[in-house]
């Protein structure tokens, strides 16, 4: 059975994952390009917008997307080209989501009083 | 064998990929979704790491990115950061419109506008990158800290 298995949620949280980044990427290239118009442009004025919690709180859910998205993709490339990947997949996801869990720890460890304010 | 169990019925397996590609260029593109994928991993973790461990991404301004891209190999780094991603990022995202959009008519537009937004945007992402000299970019740092 593949219906609501690991590996259809590894499937949905990859392609959930996948077209999140693939906006934001198109918006952050948007948004850096501004530092063309000079540092009397608005980029500084932008940024400060950018600064405020909401923002940085859904960066971190970018980095978690790209750690998620990255991880489960070794998956994929295991599963698709080695004789074992398939017969290891849902294992190989649990090991993703763990590895998911334990690099969170130290970003959210860095990030997290810099929003509070008190890093 | 082509397993048919998914509702996207994609393949699993490089055979798998070879047997149900419609032509080679989807083969190709399937390919390449492993090897960009691949290449992505340590640019994009590099770039967050970058960015948002070795920085506090709150104090991001002019000044900083400005000074990241006066360094040539963080704008050859970058490059191929926005090269890859941008391509495996369209080419996903076409997978999900054909996934989810069934009407021809429809997915025709969809992809138009996807390819171009894609393509504005990367020629701004270039720009960004390569618009100044290395020596300009200096100078344009240099006279913010003379300010």
């Amino acid at each position: 059975m593949y219906r609501g298995r690991e590996g259809q949620w590894a499937f949905v949280f990859h392609r959930m994952s996948g077209v999140a980044l693939a906006l934001f990427l198109l918006l952050h290239v948007i948004d850096i390009s501004l530092v063309m118009l000079g540092p009397d442009g608005p980029f500084d004025a932008f940024l400060v917008f950018y600064h405020n919690w909401p923002f940085r709180v859904g960066l971190l859910a970018v980095i978690a997307g790209v750690v998620y998205h990255g991880l489960n993709g070794l998956r994929i490339i295991l599963m698709d080209f080695t004789s074992w990947g398939v017969r290891y997949q849902k294992q190989m996801w649990y090991g993703v989501l763990g590895l998911t869990t334990l690099i969170g720890i130290p970003v959210l460890w860095k990030i997290v009083p810099e929003i509070l304010g008190v890093a | 064998m082509a397993t048919a169990s998914s509702r996207a019925q994609r393949p699993r397996t490089f055979a798998d990929a070879r047997a149900m590609a419609s032509s080679s260029s989807e083969l190709g593109w399937w390919v390449f979704m492993r090897i960009s994928g691949l290449l992505l991993v340590p640019l994009a973790f590099g770039h967050l790491w970058a960015n948002n461990m070795a920085f506090n991404a709150g104090e991001i301004d002019f000044a900083y990115v400005a000074g990241r891209l006066a360094q040539p190999g963080v704008k050859i780094f970058d490059s191929f950061l926005l090269l890859f991603a941008m391509l495996h990022g369209v080419n996903g995202l076409r997978y999900s419109i054909e996934d989810y959009v069934k009407r021809p008519g429809r997915r025709f537009a969809w992809k138009m506008v996807l390819f171009t937004v894609a393509g504005i945007v990367f020629v701004l992402g270039v720009m960004t990158l390569w618009a100044f000299s290395f020596e300009e970019m200096g100078d344009a740092v240099r006279a913010l800290g003379a300010e």
